[in-house]
């Protein structure tokens, strides 16, 4: 790989980190959103920038809406309208008629048996999953992974700092810069190689 | 380039949105029976870094401060419910109780809705309202009462439609309106001589008005750093 085209990788790098900062700036409002970290590597084929998941919690809000799950250390188990089975974060849940927590995609709150969670208006949730109904009485417990503690009446919002994602923006947008100045440098020189080097005096 | 661009767009038309929110929020501060409304949003595109759409604005039912009012007909809800009303075959429901007696003997908001529940006759005075939604008076000095009123609750009251101001419309995600007791322990109360007032917090408004302006201009420097590295990609070519 030759001065040029080494450039050329090092400018997608920078355009790959600029599209995830921007993606991640825009989810600063977001709840349960997780960040991508962009991180670019040199190898045989020149700067490759990647992105992963950043799995820190986001900060906590109160919202006081009993049916607003936030697992902290875990996950809740829903299911989707097409049956496929996921986990989340936080979630804002909301009854329907037959009483099952859907949340804003339609997905169901899974209790530890599989099962759709079924809850009464005044029903609320313990720190360890258990789901009581208005006297008191246990109804169900959540499906939660072990060592899972659950705040009823808060949302995990994004994990998202601005200023560091900004900050993230100009270094993309400089690293590009800088990649095609240098490109066009070496351009230069091979134009120079070219034209002049091997002109003969006449 | 672009797709930067547009995830940077999508991040300040969600800012935007959300700040039509608060402002309404704010507008109605003063409102009595509004509740404070959040708009929602999620990813799109996954990793595809698409940007953010807005998923819905939700309506916060928490209880408003209960104060005592001088209106003629004044019925405030201390817990869950809503009254359900009706124009022209049309219903919507509301926590907003400032009635007044008609003629005909309905009860009405200022708006032309009818409650449901109750016919006083105008000949009727000291008329009041019990806890449990009895409506009591006297008509020619004999004590009498004049039907009761009820309320109605939603499975899901934070996915009722707005309607403006302090008034909702049913929706199927919300569910079927369904009559809830009043009165006994645990149950809503109705406090008649009272209004219940919005929910909303002016400061966290305000706050929540820096904090979308502030995204908002980090999203329009997303914009900025995309369209610069395109003029910069444009630059490589020299003539």
């Amino acid at each position: 790989m030759d001065g040029i085209e080494l450039m050329a990788t090092a400018m997608h790098a920078a355009k790959a980190r600029l599209d995830v900062s921007a993606d991640n700036l825009a989810n600063v409002s977001s709840d349960g959103f997780h960040k991508r970290v962009a991180r670019a590597t040199l190898g045989p084929a020149g700067l490759i920038a990647t992105s992963n998941p950043d799995p820190a919690p986001g900060p906590l809000r109160h919202t006081g809406r009993p049916f607003d799950l936030a697992a902290v250390g875990g996950t809740l188990a829903v299911r989707g309208r097409d049956g496929r089975a996921e986990t989340l974060r936080s979630g804002s849940f909301a009854r329907d008629d037959a009483g099952r927590l859907l949340d804003e995609r339609g997905r169901m709150l899974l209790s530890a048996r599989g099962a759709p969670v079924l809850a009464g208006p005044d029903a609320s949730i313990d720190a360890r999953g258990v789901v009581r109904d208005g006297t008191g009485r246990t109804v169900a417990q959540l499906k939660l992974p072990p060592g899972t503690t659950v705040q009823s009446g808060f949302l995990e919002g994004p994990n998202v700092d601005a200023v560091h994602e900004m900050v993230d923006v100009l270094d993309a947008q400089r690293a590009f810069e800088t990649a095609q100045k240098t490109l066009s440098a070496l351009d230069e020189e091979r134009q120079k190689d070219a034209n002049d080097v091997a002109r003969v005096k006449s | 380039m672009n797709r930067a661009l547009y995830a940077s767009a999508t991040g300040m038309a969600a800012q935007q949105q959300n700040l039509d929110v608060i402002a309404d929020n704010l507008a109605n501060a003063d409102v009595m029976g509004f509740k404070n409304a959040q708009a929602t949003f999620a990813q799109i595109g996954g990793d595809a870094f698409l940007g953010t759409a807005a998923t819905g604005v939700r309506h916060v039912f928490s209880q408003g401060k209960l104060v005592r009012s001088g209106g003629p007909f004044d019925v405030a809800i201390d817990g869950a419910g809503f009254f359900a009303l009706e124009r022209a075959g049309e219903r919507a429901y509301t926590r907003a109780g400032a009635f007044s007696r008609a003629a005909d003997g309905t009860v009405r908001n200022a708006d032309g809705w009818t409650l449901h529940g109750a016919r006083i006759p105008p000949a009727a005075t000291s008329v009041t309202v019990a806890a449990d939604g009895l409506v009591s008076g006297t008509v020619n000095g004999k004590p009498a009462t004049f039907g009761r009123l009820r309320l109605v609750d939603f499975a899901a009251p934070e996915k009722l439609r707005s309607l403006g101001s302090a008034l909702f419309a049913a929706t199927p995600a919300a569910g079927v309106p369904h009559g809830v007791a009043a009165g006994g322990d645990r149950q809503p109360k109705l406090v008649f001589g009272a209004l219940e007032k919005s929910n909303v917090s002016i400061i966290e408004s305000m706050m929540a008005i820096l904090a979308a302006q502030r995204a908002y201009e980090a999203n329009a420097k997303g914009v900025q750093a995309a369209d610069e590295m395109l003029r910069i990609a444009n630059n490589l070519h020299r003539s």
